[in-house]
C-alpha cells in the first residue's frame, strides 16, 4: 500500500494521541493551579495541585498513606479472592448444568439489581468495624461479575469445537485444556475487572461508614478535619491504584488473549 | 450476551428433541425452576426461626419474609413512606436527567472531534476506573447534606456509563452513511441528527441500563453517609435500631425502583428498534 | 459546447493519519457530455470512486480542474447525486423516508416530499414496500431505493459506483435493464464504475479504461451499438470485439 519514497511521519503524527492526552492532563493541573491567582479560594474547600503534591509526598514519607492503604488492603483480598472462588464455581456450574441455570439465573438478577450496599450498615452493625465486615461488603459487591460471566464463558464455549476435538481422538483433559479453558478465561478476567472497581466502592462503603483506619477512613476524616491536601492526596491514591489494577487487567487481557482483542 | 442467549436457546431446543413427550414440560421447566428456587429460598428462610431456636444476639438480627411484608404494607399504608422515598426520587431523578442531558452531546461531540477524543480519553479512563464514591467526602463538604450533594454524586455515578457508551456508539457509525447524507448536501448537524444518534442509539440505550444501576447506588450511598432524609436515611436509622425489617423494605424499594425503571427502559429500546434484524449485544 | 463534467489534470494524494501517503489520482482527464453514458472501468485501487467523491463534492482535488458546466465543483450539490455500491441506506428509516432523505435537506415541504417520493417507488417497481425497512429488503429492493433516492432531487448526473456490485447475476441483469430504461426516461447523464467489462458496453455510450495507481485515462473506447439495446446483444461479434478490446487494454494494468 504505502508508496515507496514516502517521507516518514514525524515524532508528533506517530505520538499523536499520547502526546495530546498528556497535553490536556497537563493543561487541567496547571489551569487549576492557575485559578488560584484569579480567584482567592477558600482553603477550607479546596486545596491547590502543588499543596496536593507536598501532602502526598509527607503522606508517604512518614508512612501514614502506606498503613491506611495496608489496612484497607487485607479486607480487600480477602474479599475479593472469596468472591473470585465462589463466584467462578457457581457461575461455572450454572453455565454448564442447563438445569441449575435455570433455576439460578432469576435469582441471580435479581440480586443483582437489588443495591446491595443498601444492607452494609447491618453487615456493619452486626460484624463490626473490623475486617471481616468489611470483607463481606466486597464480597457481596465483587461476587456476581464472576458469576455472571464464568457462566457466560461456558456457553459460549462452541459445541462445534468439542466436537471436533472428540473427533481428532482428544481425551477429556484435552477438552478442558483445548477448548474449555481458553475458552472461558477470558470471559472470567473480564468479569474480575469489572470486580476490581465495585470492591473498591465495597472497601469505601464500609470504611465511609464506621471505621478507624483504613485509606476510606482517613479521605472522610481529613474532610472533616478540612485537611484538603492531605484529603485529595487519599483521592489520588485511590485513583491511581483503581487505574492501575483496571488498566492492568486490560493490558494483560491483551496480552494473554490475542484474539478477543476488538470485541 | 446476545451469543450466550442464543446458545441457551440452541441448547434448549437439542433438549426438546432428544425427549419428544416431555415437550410442554421443556417449554415451562426454566421458568418452573426460575420461580421455583425464589419461593424455595423465601420458605425456608420464614420456617428457619420456627424450626430452630436462634440465639437472642442473631434473632435481634433476623426477620422473616412475612414480617418484611407486613412492614412495607404498614409503610404504604400509613404513608410513612412518602416523604422519604419522595426526597430519594427526586434526587435520583435529577442526578439522572442531569447525567443523560450533559452526557448525550458531550459523547457525541467527543465521538466526532479526533482530537477532542484524544485529550479527554486519559479524564474518561481515570474517572471510569475510580469509584465515584471516593469523591462523596469532598461533595458533601462543598454542598452540604442536602438534595444537591445527592444529586451531584448520582450524576457523577451515571454521567460515565452515558457518555461513554454514546461516544462508543457514534464512533461506530458507518462512513458510507455520513458521505451518503454529506452528499445530500448535510451539515454537521444533519449528519449527527440523521446517522450517528441513530446508530447510537442502542448504545445510549445500554449506557442508560448501566446508568440507571450507577444512579439508584449512588442515592443509596449519598443517604447513607451525608443527607438528612431519605429512603436511605430511613434504612440507617432502622439498622441502627435493630429494625431488620425496615432496612429490607428500604431494600425492596430501591430494587423494585431500579428494575421498573430498567424495564421500562427495554420498553423503549423495543419501541426505538423496529428497524433492526437483530439486536445489539451490549 | 461545455462539457457536462469535466476534469483536466486532476491529481490527489490521500495523507491517512500514522501511515503513509496515497497518490490515488494523477493527470487525470476527462469529459462527459450532456446525456451520455459513460462508464470507467479500472484495476482495483486506481482511483475510480476516488474521483467521483471528487466529482460528488466530498473530496477535494489536490490540483487540476474539475468543472460541471463549466463551473469549479466546490462542494455537494443537488444537481449531482451518487448511488453506492453498498446501498448507503439509512437502516432506521423506511423505504419512503429513505427516498425522501435528500428532498428533506434540501428543504422541501413533508407534503410535497410524500409526493415525489410516491412517484419513485413507482418508478423502481416497489409499490406495496413503501413501509418497509431496509433489513426486509432483497439486495436488488435496496439497490432500487438507492437508486430511487438519487433520483428524487433530480439531479442532471447520476454517479454510480459499482452499484451492482453486491446483487446476483440474474438481478443485475435485471437491474440493468431497468437502468437503461430509468435513464432512457429521465435523460440524466451517467457516469457508472464498474468492474464488469460487459456490463460497461452493455449500459455505455463511452467506456474508459483506466491505468493502475496513480490512476489517469488510458484509453476510451466509443460503443456504437444500436439502442435500445437487449440482452441478446451481448452474443454479437461486435460486441465480443469490444469486449476483447478492453479486455487487452485492462489486462496489463493490473497487477496481482
Ligand atoms: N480515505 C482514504 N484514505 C486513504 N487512502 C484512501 C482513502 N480512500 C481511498 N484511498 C486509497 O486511494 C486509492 C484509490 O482508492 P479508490 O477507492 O478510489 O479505488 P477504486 O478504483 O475505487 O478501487 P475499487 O475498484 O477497489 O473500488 C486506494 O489505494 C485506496 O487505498
Ligand atoms: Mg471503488
Amino acid at each position: 500500500m504505502q508508496n515507496a519514497g514516502a517521507p516518514r511521519e514525524s515524532f508528533l503524527e506517530r505520538h499523536r494521541k499520547v502526546l495530546l492526552g498528556l497535553l490536556a492532563v497537563l493543561l487541567f493541573f496547571a489551569a487549576w493551579q492557575a485559578a488560584f491567582l484569579v480567584v482567592p479560594f477558600n482553603p477550607l474547600f479546596i486545596s491547590k495541585p502543588n499543596l496536593i503534591a507536598k501532602a502526598f509526598v509527607d503522606l508517604i514519607a512518614d508512612g501514614d498513606m502506606l498503613r491506611d492503604l495496608g489496612v484497607s488492603a487485607m479486607p480487600f483480598l480477602y474479599g475479593f479472592v472469596s468472591a473470585a472462588v465462589v463466584g467462578i464455581v457457581v457461575g461455572i456450574v450454572m453455565g454448564w448444568r442447563v438445569r441449575v441455570g435455570y433455576a439460578l439465573d432469576p435469582l441471580m438478577t435479581v440480586f443483582y439489581a437489588t443495591p446491595l450496599v443498601a444492607l452494609a450498615p447491618l453487615v456493619i452493625v452486626f460484624f463490626g468495624v473490623g475486617v471481616s465486615g468489611k470483607a463481606i461488603i466486597i464480597f457481596s459487591l465483587s461476587v456476581f461479575p464472576f458469576i455472571f460471566n464464568a457462566q457466560a464463558g461456558v456457553r459460549a464455549v462452541d459445541r462445534l469445537l468439542i466436537n471436533v476435538v472428540r473427533s481428532l481422538g482428544g481425551s477429556e483433559w484435552d477438552l478442558y485444556v483445548k477448548v474449555i479453558v481458553p475458552g472461558v478465561l477470558p470471559y472470567i478476567v473480564a468479569g474480575a475487572r469489572i470486580a476490581v472497581g465495585r470492591a473498591l466502592i465495597g472497601i469505601l462503603v464500609g470504611e465511609f461508614f464506621a471505621a478507624s483506619e483504613g485509606i476510606g477512613y482517613a479521605i472522610a476524616r481529613f474532610g472533616d478535619l478540612f485537611a484538603l491536601d492531605k484529603m485529595f492526596a487519599c483521592i489520588l491514591a485511590i485513583m491511581v491504584i483503581a487505574i492501575v489494577l483496571t488498566e492492568g487487567i486490560r493490558w494483560a487481557e491483551r496480552a494473554a488473549f490475542p484474539w478477543r482483542v476488538g470485541r | 450476551m446476545s451469543e450466550s442467549r442464543t446458545i441457551k436457546a440452541a441448547l434448549a431446543s437439542s433438549d426438546e428433541l432428544a425427549a419428544p413427550g416431555k415437550s410442554l414440560w421443556h417449554r415451562i421447566e426454566p421458568a418452573a425452576l426460575g420461580i421455583g428456587s425464589i419461593v424455595a429460598l423465601l420458605v425456608v428462610w420464614e420456617l428457619v426461626p420456627r424450626l430452630i431456636t436462634l440465639s437472642a444476639g442473631t434473632k435481634l438480627f433476623f426477620t422473616t419474609p412475612s414480617q418484611v411484608a407486613g412492614t412495607l404494607w404498614r409503610l404504604f399504608a400509613t404513608g410513612e413512606i412518602w416523604t422519604p422515598l419522595g426526597v430519594s426520587a427526586s434526587g435520583f431523578g435529577l442526578g439522572l436527567l442531569l447525567s443523560i442531558v450533559v452526557g448525550l452531546p458531550l459523547g457525541v461531540l467527543i465521538g466526532r472531534s479526533r482530537t477532542l477524543n484524544d485529550m479527554i480519553d486519559p479524564f474518561i479512563t481515570a474517572f471510569n476506573a475510580t469509584p465515584r464514591l471516593v469523591f462523596l467526602p469532598l461533595v458533601m463538604l462543598w454542598l452540604g447534606l442536602g438534595l444537591w450533594s445527592k444529586v451531584l454524586i448520582v450524576f457523577i455515578g451515571a454521567l460515565f456509563p452515558i457518555l461513554i457508551n454514546t461516544y462508543e456508539g457514534v464512533r461506530n457509525a458507518d462512513k458510507v452513511l455520513i458521505n451518503v447524507v454529506r452528499s445530500f448536501g448535510a451539515k454537521e448537524w444533519d449528519i449527527a441528527r440523521l446517522v450517528v444518534v441513530p446508530n447510537a442509539m442502542p448504545y445510549i440505550i445500554a449506557g442508560l441500563r448501566l446508568a440507571i444501576g450507577r444512579a439508584v447506588l449512588g442515592v443509596v450511598v449519598a443517604e447513607f453517609f451525608g443527607s438528612e432524609s431519605g429512603l436511605g436515611v430511613m434504612m440507617v436509622q432502622a439498622a441502627g435500631r435493630y429494625q431488620v425489617d425496615v432496612v429490607f423494605s428500604g431494600l425492596i424499594i430501591f430494587a423494585v425502583l431500579s428494575l421498573a425503571l430498567t424495564a421500562m427502559v427495554q420498553i423503549l429500546e423495543q419501541r426505538l428498534s423496529r428497524w433492526r434484524p437483530v439486536h445489539v449485544s451490549e | 459546447m461545455v462539457a457536462c463534467i469535466e476534469g483536466r489534470n486532476v491529481s490527489l494524494t490521500f495523507r491517512p493519519p500514522n501511515r503513509g501517503p496515497v497518490r490515488a489520482l494523477q493527470g487525470f482527464d476527462i469529459d462527459v457530455q450532456d446525456g451520455e453514458f459513460l462508464s470507467i472501468v479500472g484495476p482495483s485501487g486506481c482511483g475510480k470512486s476516488t474521483f467521483l467523491n471528487v466529482v460528488l463534492g466530498l473530496i477535494k482535488a489536490d490540483s487540476g480542474d474539475v468543472l460541471m458546466r463549466g463551473k469549479p465543483i466546490a462542494g455537494p450539490g443537488t444537481d449531482r447525486a451518487m448511488v453506492f455500491q453498498e446501498f448507503g441506506l439509512l437502516p432506521w428509516r423506511t423505504v419512503l423516508n429513505n427516498i425522501e432523505l435528500g428532498l428533506e435537506l434540501k428543504g422541501v415541504p413533508a407534503g410535497q416530499r410524500r409526493d415525489v417520493s410516491q412517484r419513485f417507488v413507482q418508478m423502481v417497481g416497489l409499490s406495496g414496500f413503501e413501509g418497509h425497512y431496509p433489513h426486509e429488503l432483497s439486495g436488488g429492493m435496496k439497490q432500487r431505493v438507492g437508486l430511487a433516492r438519487a433520483l428524487a432531487t433530480d439531479p442532471d448526473v447520476l454517479l454510480m459506483d459499482e452499484p451492482f456490485a453486491a446483487l446476483d447475476a440474474q438481478t443485475r441483469d435485471v437491474m440493468q435493464v431497468e437502468l437503461l430504461r430509468i435513464w432512457h426516461e429521465a435523460k440524466k447523464t451517467v457516469l457508472f464504475v464498474t468492474h464488469q467489462i460487459e456490463e460497461a458496453i452493455y449500459l455505455s455510450d463511452r467506456v474508459m479504461v483506466m491505468t493502475k495507481r496513480p490512476g489517469h485515462a488510458k484509453k476510451i473506447f466509443a460503443i456504437d451499438l444500436p439502442r435500445p439495446r437487449d440482452y441478446e446483444m451481448r452474443v454479437t461479434p461486435e460486441f465480443n470485439e469490444l469486449k476483447l478490446q478492453i479486455w487487452h487494454a485492462l489486462k496489463d494494468e493490473i497487477t496481482v
